[in-house]
């Protein structure tokens, strides 16, 4: 029995997968709730595609089980993919179809689905006039364009979106990453898996970052981030100010950036930092808050030196 | 499960091969009525003159074209059902359609009706052609346009008939579905059809020209039974020129028509059964 909360409308309990005697995803605990964007992270061959795959029902998992709409999908795949929507890596279609009749296919197989409708999304993303021509013309960009419109199809409550910005000009990913925030303000539930820090900044509230199969931390964007509040600062005797930070219980830790220190440590104890120092003979000659990115943050948490998928 | 359907027949029927599949079968009809039957008619000695009338003038010409149907038949419909399946494995969409909430029960069973209905029409179509044919070149033959003949059908019968010819595909047809579900590949598919075919006749013959158990043990074959249901269409005693490659026993070594149809059940099942089970449990990737 699942232990039902409206308000989660997606959750893995202890997910985990092997492939013989590879374990690619180990006692995996997610939980997504109404109306959060949720970015899911991690580097190549974390276990993000693997995930996604149990998540629909593609990949039977070797303990655990995933929960959509507080029903397990053990039991109720086919009634909580009906209420999902999904872009898979790298988009498949009939090449011998055109657009316009691929998007009537899969209405077709999500329940009877319109030709307004299927007008209204190539609109949406913007392939209007190219929706009658065969998707084997299509550039990969279209095809993940069309690829988002399908999974759109049926007005899903949950989209889970694995990669949805993979070839597309820089244009093309701003309009994703809008629509992606404006399905979020209209109450949509995404799960997204990217490897573009930036983009996962820009459109998430919430994120996981999964590393060799394991989770490794989740939470809201924010939190995680005030998590790596730093200050630098240039001080008139370096090693001196070394000597006192590291007394400072408040202090996480210090690195040198050629003449600058950088303390991570709250923003608010800044005032208390200043006077320490002080105390010490040591004067500030500049102080400031340091922005914490999640590149900055993934790379701590991963220990990775360049975050690839 | 109705527009499921028609997203599976759109999908197919907007595809080549249904039309390939009708032009061979509509070719082979008029071959088979004009080669093998009229022209071979009129350049027959006496004594092969009535076999060769009976491949294309009516009513013998139905046997002979329902005979010869199944056969190049249950191969393009192995061709049509493989392709089908497979090419979904090929190009990734099987993913994408699991993923809109259709069960993979539901998923094989929408592609196997959307495949029979495609191939029942694109047969029906060829047989009617070669229908069409048959009445022109009875009438150039300047033989009666009848069914009145001794041991004539009526509509009844010869909507039997097509049922008949029509059942002796369908264990082929689901051959080719089972193999191309379990390899997911349209060569598996098409490949093992047309091996099992041609080496199901080839051991055929061999087991017959053994005798005893040997060509008692043909009663368990799939072409044994087919051409038990196949022999319970032939109009009168005579026999007709067939563009099928396959044994022709007599018919008193051949089963009871009921017992082959119950044995070529047995064999739509299983293999139904691995192709369902098979893919219910396995992992779709990408």
């Amino acid at each position: 029995m699942s232990s039902h909360d409206s308000d989660t409308v997606l959750r893995t309990v202890g997910l985990t997968k092997r492939y013989g005697r590879v374990l690619a995803l180990a006692d995996l605990d997610l939980e997504v709730r109404r109306g959060h964007v949720y970015g899911f992270l991690g580097p190549n061959g974390a276990g993000k595609t693997t995930t996604i795959a149990l998540i629909l029902g593609l990949l039977a998992p070797s303990g655990g089980h995933v929960e959509l709409f507080g029903q397990d999908t053990r039991a109720h795949l086919s009634e909580a993919l009906r209420r999902t929507g999904a872009v898979l890596e790298g988009p498949s279609f009939y090449p011998h179809l055109s657009g316009r009749d691929n998007l009537r296919v899969w209405g077709g197989l999500s329940g009877a689905v319109d030709g307004k409708r299927v007008d209204e999304l190539l609109e949406l993303v913007g392939l209007r006039d190219r929706g009658r021509d065969k998707v084997r013309a299509y550039s990969l960009g279209m095809q993940q364009r069309l690829g988002l419109a399908a999974a759109l199809l049926h007005e899903p409550e949950l989209l889970v979106l694995d990669e949805p910005t993979n070839g597309l000009d820089p244009a093309g990913m701003r309009e994703v990453r809008e629509l992606i925030r404006e399905l979020g303000q209209i109450g949509k539930t995404v799960f997204v898996s990217s490897h573009l820090l930036g983009e996962v900044e820009q459109m998430c509230d919430h994120v996981g970052i999964v590393k060799e199969g394991r989770l490794l931390t989740h939470g809201a964007v924010s939190a995680l981030l005030r998590r790596g509040e730093a200050l630098e600062m240039r001080v008139t005797d370096p090693e001196r100010a070394v000597q006192v930070l590291e007394g400072l219980p408040w202090v996480n830790g210090i690195r040198r950036q050629d003449d600058r220190l950088v303390v991570e440590a709250p923003r608010v104890r800044a005032a208390e930092l200043s006077r320490a120092l002080a105390d010490h003979q040591v004067y500030l000659a500049e102080l400031r808050p340091r922005d914490s990115s999640l590149e900055e943050f993934f790379l701590e948490v991963t220990g990775e030196g360049e975050p690839r998928d | 499960m109705t527009s499921m359907l028609a997203a599976e027949l759109l999908k197919v029927r907007k595809r080549w091969m249904p039309y390939v599949l009708l032009l061979v079968m509509a070719a082979g009809a008029a071959v088979q009525i004009w080669l093998l039957g009229y022209v071979s008619w009129r350049e027959s000695e006496v004594e092969f003159q009535q076999s060769a009338l009976r491949a294309f003038a009516l009513p013998w010409s139905l046997s002979a074209l329902l005979d010869a149907g199944q056969f190049w038949g249950a191969i393009l419909v192995g061709i049509l059902t493989a392709s089908t399946v497979a090419t979904e494995h090929g190009w990734g969409t099987v993913r994408q359609a699991l993923i809109r909430g259709q069960t993979r029960n539901q998923y094989l069973a929408i592609k196997l009706l959307g495949s029979a209905l495609i191939a029942a029409v694109s047969l029906l179509l060829a047989f009617g052609i070669g229908v069409c044919l048959s009445v022109i070149a009875t009438a150039v033959a300047d033989r009666p346009i009848s069914l009145d003949v001794a041991g004539g059908p009526s509509a009844l019968d010869i909507l039997l008939m097509i049922l008949r010819a029509g059942y002796g595909i369908l264990p082929y047809g689901l051959l080719a579905f089972c193999l191309a579900t379990v390899g997911r590949s349209t060569t598996v598919g098409v490949a093992g059809i047309l091996l099992f075919m041609f080496g199901e006749a080839i051991l055929l013959g061999v087991l017959g020209g053994i005798g005893g158990v040997a060509a008692d043990a043909r009663a368990f074959s799939m072409g044994h039974n087919v051409s038990a249901l196949l022999a319970a269409n032939r109009i009168g005693l005579g026999d007709y020129n067939s563009m099928a490659p396959r044994p022709n026993p007599l018919t008193s070594d051949l089963p009871d028509p009921a017992v082959a149809a119950l044995v070529l059940a047995l064999y739509c099942l299983a293999f139904l059964a691995i192709a369902f089970v098979t893919f219910r449990r396995r992992d779709i990737r990408g």
